[in-house]
């Protein structure tokens, strides 16, 4: 029997106003999997996932389940796929607790604020995260790391089985960018879905059970790891020299001066 | 912060809410002691008391047709405005508008003005009071977004005393035009803030859309959280930014512009308000809000008892705010940047 698809794109086209972003492109998303999305700036990466998130309208074929996307409202995507975003500043200061309790919004009804459930929640997917000592703390004095495991927490506290990640480790540090890809891994084997982007062949040599490459709007490959990533696609795609060498049971990609 | 410490807060302060307004109640000109005001009560509710009949309806004047009226007033008025200032605050994500600053109270008051002019009928007033200030803010968005696409805290501004002044010049105009022995008074006194034309039965009739739009801003406000993370991400969390936005923002408008008709322009309240209560409690709009709500009101009754026993005689409201709210501005606005930035 075939799998069926928790996310599910069919020939999309997108432009903004006149220029043309995405030129057809299929991808499906199946539970389980850890997907990097590779591709160079402007290939329309951050494009597609919103356009997955409903972030952007289009006609385009989406499908959420068995439903189309565009008929499904904000509330009920947010029932199934948790965005996380790359940390930024908030204008007010918010502590961590709170801005992990914003996950929640979905799971409350109009008139309802948060319970002691909703709290625990939180609680929890700060634990998960392995931030529970920073719960009162303001989000604003974090450090970029920090606040990407916030979002992350939030994500957590959603309760969903489907994350969406837009360049997850953006701005971190080395040590943080290589914890927060422990962390994505150590979720993703408890059943988490995740859908990441990366400007990183090597992290997606990490952490991925599928890579999709992205460029120039259409897809020029999806499968395993070790057969998208050689050094003809990142010559293809980057315009640069690199060697894909074993290291212990990993893959890794390593640039080369040319 | 836990759910239980944010009620005990809230319970708080309704209780300082309440306890301010007895003290109101009984205090002024002609001072009630409790044992009177027990033994007027006990006639109310009885039907039996020991005092004399003529000092029972002394008590009674001064309570009912004098001192309840205002107090109720004053309470609608702060908390309205209060709410409304969190509420826009968080609308546009930015700590320095208010329905002064948008322009909002200068175009309530040109409508009502407008709507004095045009009829005798209160709901007219309002109604046309609603829609200027509706307008007001609308200008204010369009100024600000035609002057920069970046969402600027200070072009929403400057968007905002643009639309302001437009309004307060048309104003100017229709007081040129207004009859001078009459309504032009009328509107002159009306504008400066004054919550002493209070009649108990008009409080009571405003009083209805004026709570029913600051409980609606009170359920509506968990989901103000998280317009402050930026559109797309609220989105994504799972919230109808457009229509939060539009349902908030007409109830907003509607409290502030109601709260101008009934007492004219009572600035500052809405700025500082939401500002002093972040700085104590942390930007939490579950909280925030309600809590502006109580503090507005309890706020405002103090500065009224200030306006009537402060001189011999009485000093607009309006007037009043504005003194006390501007040091206390500059002072908050230099704690609580931590608390915005």
């Amino acid at each position: 029997m075939e799998l069926k698809a928790v996310l599910e794109v069919k020939d999309l086209h997108f432009s903004y106003k006149k220029k043309k972003v995405l030129h057809g492109v299929d991808f499906s998303l199946y539970k389980g999997e850890v997907v990097s999305l590779l591709g160079p700036n402007g290939c329309g990466k951050s494009t597609l996932i919103r356009l997955m998130l409903k972030l952007l309208e289009s006609d385009g074929d989406i499908k959420l389940g068995d439903k189309a996307l565009q008929k499904c409202s904000h509330k009920e995507i947010a029932e199934h796929i948790a965005y996380i975003p790359q940390y930024h500043n908030v204008p007010f200061n918010y502590s961590v607790l709170e801005m992990v309790l914003m996950g929640r919004i979905s799971k409350l009804g109009i008139f309802a604020s948060p319970s002691e459930h909703d709290y625990q929640v939180a609680h929890q997917a700060l634990q998960k995260a392995g931030i529970a000592a920073l719960a009162s703390s303001s989000f604003g004095e974090l450090s970029g790391g920090q606040k990407q495991l916030v979002l992350l927490a939030r994500a957590i506290a959603q309760e969903v089985n489907i994350f969406i990640m837009d360049e997850p480790v953006n701005g971190l540090d080395y040590g943080n960018q290589i914890r927060l890809l422990e962390l994505i891994d150590s979720l993703a084997k408890e059943g988490y879905t995740f859908l990441k982007t990366t400007h990183y062949p090597d992290h997606a040599l990490l952490v991925s059970s599928r890579v999709v490459v992205l460029n120039g709007g259409k897809i020029i490959a999806d499968g395993k790891p070790e057969e998208v990533i050689h050094s003809q696609m990142i010559k293809e795609v980057y315009g640069i020299a690199a060697d894909i060498l074993m290291h212990e049971k990993h893959r890794r990609c390593l640039p080369v001066f040319g | 912060m836990n759910y239980k410490t944010q009620g005990k807060m809230l319970f708080i302060a309704t209780l300082l809410l309440v306890g301010v307004a007895l003290f109101m109640l009984l205090w002024g000109q002609y001072p009630i002691d409790m044992a009177s005001f027990y033994e007027y009560l006990h006639f109310k509710f009885v039907g039996t008391s020991s005092l004399e009949p003529e000092t029972l309806s002394l008590i009674n004047n001064i309570i009912l047709d004098i001192r309840l009226p205002r107090i109720l007033l004053a309470i609608l008025i702060g908390a309205a405005l209060a709410t409304s200032g969190a509420v826009f605050q968080a609308m546009f994500v930015n700590p320095l508008v208010s329905p002064g600053i948008l322009g909002v109270l200068a175009g309530a008051s040109f409508g009502a003005a407008c709507g004095m002019l045009i009829s005798d009928n209160w709901l007219v007033v309002q109604i046309m009071a609603f829609i200027f200030g509706f307008i007001a803010v609308a200008l204010a968005l369009m100024i600000g977004s035609m002057v920069s696409n970046t969402r600027s805290s200070v072009i929403l501004v400057l968007g905002g005393v643009i639309s302001g002044s437009l309004f307060t010049s048309l104003l100017s105009v229709i007081k040129y035009v207004a009859d001078p022995y009459s309504t032009l008074p009328t509107i002159v006194y009306w504008l400066m803030g004054s919550l002493s034309m209070a009649q108990l039965h008009e409080v009571l009739a405003v009083s209805i859309p004026i709570l029913l739009s600051i409980a609606g801003m009170i359920f509506m406000s968990k989901y103000f959280d998280l317009l402050s993370l930026g559109d797309e991400e609220a989105k994504a969390l799972g919230i109808n930014v457009k229509m939060i936005r539009i349902i908030a923002i007409l109830l907003a408008t509607l409290a502030s512009s109601l709260a101008v008709v009934m007492a004219g322009i009572i600035g500052w309240v809405g700025l500082i308000i939401p500002h002093i209560i972040r700085m104590l409690v942390g930007p939490s709009h579950r909280l925030l809000v309600p809590l502006s709500a109580l503090a507005g009101a309890i706020f405002l009754l103090l500065a009224d008892a200030i306006s009537r026993l402060a001189m011999s005689v009485e000093i607009p409201i309006g007037i009043l705010t504005s003194l006390i709210g501007i040091p206390i501005f500059i002072f908050v606005l230099k704690k609580a940047r931590a608390a915005w930035n």
